[in-house]
């Protein structure tokens, strides 16, 4: 840095070629090791959930060389629980490595050849889609949309800009990183070279918070977050999770959902003496059944559950025809893709594809019965589809049509 | 949490000469330049993914939170916080620093998570079974956990160095 700069820019500016403490942000804590920590625990967890949310992505958006099996049962449900629940993790992670590393943000001369000019501009989308990807993902599960676009479009194609963004920052700063975390920490080394200084150096002796007190703190706060919500899936922790957005045991029957009857604009229809479940396409007996038929067709028990792409869930019992069941009856032949129409007049997901895997699963119904009782208008009276291994949103509810393809 | 005073602690194991040439040597290489490659080529496929699904992604909207959240990061939150940092190095007596920061650290982290739940923004989607709790009380308690967790700690580390 130039003696000739102003004393004002020269103290709340840092030099790119010197460590993160200096001057004016000298905390013990601005330390190359514990950054690097930090960046290989974000690292970790936004990968898994880029890996989880492409395959939400592929139950939302069927890709026919790639059909999700039916399959595990619960393979969504657990995917998408660890999607919401590694997002909420990170964010007090984000908030740590963006603190630790803010001196770099005033680094003078902003620019230092070229390397350092693709890497610094590599920092905005990496900065920027990190607190984008854990704001909107946050918001989200709260029904916050303070926004006009579409979450699930913009998170999707967001989550390439900050994956990309993380792959060439790994690359400017894996040998460096490594150094860093192969080093010992320096505290014991002090200690041994030192006992006098090592002693006044121990952070107990009123110097705030120790670098691994810092990490501790880190992870303190992702627990607290962790344990306050990931009950909304994992059941055994369902009475901690004050701060989830769902109480899987709080709704109609018992269980909650996440678009209603009204909403859905179906109370009138779904009640209509008028409504028929109609089966047509590839069948050599198109069927148009009132309710009294649907009810008295051959029922299946599947325990399933509904795993909702917003990360909470809930298993119940289910009990209705099995989609297989009822394609035998209207005369078609296995193997067919089916596509699926609510009674709900309008809206993204009024209509749900079953891959042949998925339609001749077993377990593929459409309920009339949960736990026993019949369904809840809330949770798709007179029926809807509950299949295994599919996100909650393409669980049709208010099913009227049922087509062969 | 920049701190008033600093110790030998401080001083980095490597100088900054070592750091300098090290840097350097790992951007230069081709390392650097591969994974730059491989990393803006991502970036692209996710832009071109915004501009060709205009009609959701809503571009300019969308730029408006991205490039928003950032700078309110930079620009406002990061220096609320080191300045924050500094006042509470301060204000809190030595012995119960550590403790205070990290409860601190770890009460905005989780207020600022539950600040759409206490506001209460999902009800407007007239879901019956959203939000079933009561977030504002709900964080109390969880802050009172917190602080009492802190306040326990405190008193292990006095009993521990009475002076």
């Amino acid at each position: 840095m130039s003696l000739g700069l102003p004393a004002v820019v020269r103290k709340w500016t840092t030099d790119p070629d010197k460590p993160l403490q200096q001057g004016a942000y000298a905390s013990p804590l601005r330390d190359e090791r514990l950054a690097a920590w930090l960046g290989a625990a974000l690292g970790g967890l936004f990968s898994v959930c880029f890996v989880t949310g492409l395959y939400s992505h592929l139950q939302q958006n069927p890709q026919g060389w790639l059909p999700i099996p039916a399959r595990p049962a619960g393979l969504y449900r657990l995917s998408q629980g660890i999607h919401v629940a590694a997002g909420i993790a990170s964010v007090p992670v984000l908030i740590a490595k963006l603190w630790l590393v803010w001196p770099r943000f005033v680094a003078f001369p902003p620019v230092k050849g070229v390397s350092h000019l693709v890497e610094r501009v590599g920092l905005f989308p990496l900065v920027a889609g990190g607190v984008f990807m854990t704001f909107s993902g946050v918001a989200n599960i709260a029904q916050w949309y303070p926004w006009r676009f579409s979450f699930t479009a913009s998170h999707f194609w967001m989550a390439w800009v900050t994956m990309g963004a993380i792959v060439a920052h790994v690359g400017a700063k894996w040998a460096f990183a490594r150094q860093s975390l192969a080093r010992p920490s320096r505290r014991p080394a002090l200690a041994e070279a030192d006992p006098v200084l090592g002693t006044v150096a121990e952070p107990e002796a009123n110097n705030g918070l120790s670098r691994r007190g810092f990490l501790g703190t880190v992870a303190a706060a992702s627990g607290v977050l962790t344990v306050t919500t990931v009950g909304q899936t994992f059941p055994p922790l369902r009475s901690l999770a004050v701060l989830a957005p769902r109480d899987p045991g709080v709704g109609p029957q018992g269980y909650p959902v996440n678009r209603g009857a009204a909403n859905a604009g179906v109370l009138d229809l779904a009640r209509s003496p008028g409504y028929r479940l109609v089966v047509e396409g590839r069948v050599s007996t198109p069927l148009a059944l009132d309710l009294d038929q649907l009810l008295a067709l051959p029922t299946t028990v599947g325990r399933l559950p509904i795993s909702c792409v917003e990360g909470w869930s809930y298993s119940a019992s289910w009990r209705g025809v099995a989609v297989r069941d009822l394609l035998a009856v209207a005369g078609a032949e296995p193997d067919r893709t089916v596509l699926l129409e609510s009674l709900e007049p309008q809206g993204a997901y009024r209509t749900s594809t079953l891959n042949p895997g998925q339609a001749a699963d077993r377990h593929t119904l459409l309920a009339t019965h949960l736990d026993g009782q019949p369904l809840d208008i809330e949770h798709g009276f007179p029926c809807r589809l509950i299949a295994p291994n599919r996100a909650g949103v393409l669980q049709t509810k208010w099913v009227a049509k049922v087509t062969v393809l | 949490m920049s701190l008033p005073t600093r110790t030998g602690d401080d001083q980095p194991a490597s100088g900054p000469e070592d750091r300098h040439q090290f840097e350097t040597a790992a951007k230069g290489g081709a390392g650097f330049w591969l994974s730059a490659a491989a990393g803006w080529a991502v970036i692209a496929v996710g832009l071109r993914g915004i501009l060709q699904n205009s009609i959701d992604t809503r571009p300019g909207n969308l730029a408006r939170f991205v490039v928003g959240g950032a700078l309110l990061h930079d620009l406002v939150v990061a220096p609320l916080v080191i300045v924050a940092a500094v006042v509470v190095g301060r204000a809190v007596p030595g012995r119960a620093r550590a403790v205070v920061q990290g409860a601190l650290v770890v009460s905005a982290v989780v207020a600022l998570f539950s600040y759409p739940l206490v506001r209460a923004y999902g009800l407007a989607a007239n879901n019956p079974t959203s939000l079933p709790h009561d977030y504002a009380t709900n964080l109390l308690v969880v802050l009172g956990v917190v602080w009492a967790t802190a306040a326990a700690l405190v008193v292990v580390r006095l009993q521990r160095s009475p002076r």
